[in-house]
């Protein structure tokens, strides 16, 4: 597996206080298709391997097969061919160790229950008791700072809230990986920012591993470890992978950010597509 | 009975307004809110339509039709006090009432319970579906005379033929409503560890509310749209019985006694439902998706 390394080989400090990584994802030659009579090869060959606590950006144009990969992991759909492994094991469906968040929020939550009843909902569908419910969710919804609005439904907060909301459910059903689909991309530049600030502090926290879709190179570059850039379907894979091994918060006066983008903007649009930068 | 009032809501509802903070000048113009001026709009409306149907109703009958055919207003008030003094009419409207409410209960039973099956199990959905496609163009009327032969003219048969007018109706919306609700919820459910029931009952059912709410409202009006010709052709009461009865006897202002009861009561039971699934249901019908 090829990695641009485009930063000079030192172990950065954050990295080094890390316990010690596991592989999380392992995907090896992964193919997948779509439809039997007029078949469309969405991803063909896609390789990559996520560790446990790396922030993995998926980069690439529309219509290049992140989301269809994103599926693949939280296992909404599976492989036509090759290999696709979670800690080790084949994906056999959905589970609660992988949550998936939406860029569609109305949709995804639940609009008839109140911010903390949508919190609770992944807990009570494991059966816990009302009072270990409660304070989770109590404890999730202080994380992304939503405690003060639990009593009102989801049409009643902004659609920022919402995103932070989908991050409070997730968190409290205690995931292995979040598996995030362009949450952010309908939301304005300030709110984004704002999103992007309580994501990292989270994760930080958390430390869980996330893998985040992206077409906005800068959302890629403020937010991952590590930058999948997939090539142009049909039959797309991971032309490039990028590491970013810059501090957080991450400004976008830092040269070396500048550097990264423009390289990763040659591997989007240059004129030699994917091959571009090798 | 708006403008006697007025005055005291206006104030209200001008303070409960958000405003533009502590600090501006508070002024209040003794005026309607935007919302008490759209309710007080849409009540003169209503009382205008229905001056308008009186109005044209009196010239026709006067001036038109002949107060034989067309039974002027007040004459039909006059009908009325009899009909409603002798307690034939509520015996009457009590009759349709009970025949609706059996037939479309079970209607609407049948209705959800199968629609959700079908929404749910495609094979199931595949299966059923031609044959409802088929069978909703046959309205109640014209089952009346295989039920007739099938059940008699007892209570029966006036319940099937409404439940006949009802459980299409609930059935398609509330398949509409099962397959409409978003993927993307159900799969939000699956990643936080829903299982297939669970999905069911906590994800499919209350998305679906909105549409079954919509098919049993429609197959309300229905049931009262069905029950009338089943008792016009065989009864010995109801509604229709006694419009059939006053046909006989040619007495029109009769007719239009009770032509303007099923009216009344169709949309007294309809407002009913409206209000009472508007207010028990506030969370799921209030879904912007």
């Amino acid at each position: 597996m090829s990695l641009a390394t485009l930063t000079p080989a030192k172990p950065p400090l954050d990295r080094a206080v890390r316990p010690a990584r596991e592989e999380v994802y392992t995907i090896g030659n992964l193919l997948k298709v779509f439809g039997e009579d007029k078949p469309y090869v969405a991803l063909k060959n896609v390789d990559l391997t996520i560790e446990s606590g790396e922030f993995v950006c998926l980069l690439g144009a529309s219509g290049c097969g992140k989301s269809t990969l994103l599926n693949l992991l939280a296992g909404f759909d599976k492989p036509s061919g090759g290999q696709l492994l979670y800690r080790g094991k084949p994906i056999a469906g959905p589970g609660k160790e992988r949550v998936m968040f939406f860029q569609d929020a109305n949709a995804a939550l639940l609009p008839w229950q109140t911010v903390q009843q949508n919190v609770e909902f992944g807990l009570k569908l494991q059966g816990l008791p009302a009072g270990e419910r409660r304070a989770r969710a109590e404890e999730c919804l202080t994380l992304v700072n939503l405690a003060e609005h639990r009593h009102k439904v989801p049409s009643e907060i902004s659609g920022g809230m919402r995103q932070r909301l989908q991050i409070a459910r997730a968190l409290a059903v205690q995931p292995d990986v979040f598996l995030m689909d362009e949450p952010f991309a309908a939301l304005d530049a300030i709110t984004r920012r704002r999103m992007h600030e309580a994501l990292l502090e989270v994760w930080e926290r958390e430390k869980r591993t996330i893998v985040f879709v992206t077409h906005d190179i800068m959302e890629a570059l403020t937010l991952a470890d590590r930058i999948a850039v997939m090539s142009v379907g049909p039959g797309s894979r991971i032309a490039h992978v990028v590491e970013v091994d810059r501090p957080r918060p991450r400004v976008p006066g830092d040269p070396e950010l500048g550097r990264i983008y423009a390289q990763l903007e040659r591997l989007l649009h240059g004129p030699a597509g994917e091959e571009a930068g090798r | 009975m708006t403008a006697s009032h007025a005055p005291s809501p206006a104030y209200r509802g001008r303070r409960a307004m958000p405003g533009p903070g502590p600090g501006a000048p508070t002024v209040v113009p003794r005026r309607l809110t935007a919302a008490q001026r759209a309710v007080a709009r849409r009540v003169a409306y209503v009382m205008a339509s229905f001056a308008l149907a009186f109005v044209g109703w009196y010239l026709i009958s006067h001036y038109v039709a002949g107060p034989f055919l067309i039974p002027p207003p007040l004459a039909v008030l006059k009908a009325f006090g009899p009909m409603s003094e002798s307690g034939q009419l509520y015996s009457d409207i009590g009759m349709s009432l009970s025949r609706v409410a059996v037939g479309y209960t079970a209607g609407v039973s049948v209705g959800l319970l199968v629609g959700l099956l079908m929404g749910r199990i495609k094979s199931l959905h595949d299966l059923l579906d031609p044959m409802v496609q088929i069978t909703r163009f046959l309205s109640p009327t014209a089952m009346i005379p295989i039920v007739v032969i099938w059940f008699g003219i007892g209570e029966t048969a006036k319940y099937a033929l409404v439940f006949w007018g009802t459980v299409s109706l609930v059935l398609i919306n509330t398949i509409a409503g099962v397959l409409r609700t978003p993927q993307i919820r159900q799969n939000a459910a699956l990643c936080l560890g829903a299982s297939e029931a669970q999905i069911f009952r906590l994800i499919v059912l209350p998305s679906a509310v909105p549409f079954i709410v919509i098919g049993m409202r429609l197959a309300l009006a229905s049931a009262f749209v069905s029950i009338i010709p089943a008792e016009l052709l065989a009864a010995d009461s109801g509604l229709g019985y006694l419009l059939q009865q006053s046909s006989l006897l040619l007495q029109t202002d009769r007719i239009f006694v009770a032509l303007v009861t099923i009216c009344l009561v169709g949309f007294l039971t309809d407002q009913v439902f409206h209000w009472t699934t508007t207010i028990l249901l506030r969370r799921y019908l209030a879904v912007p998706s």
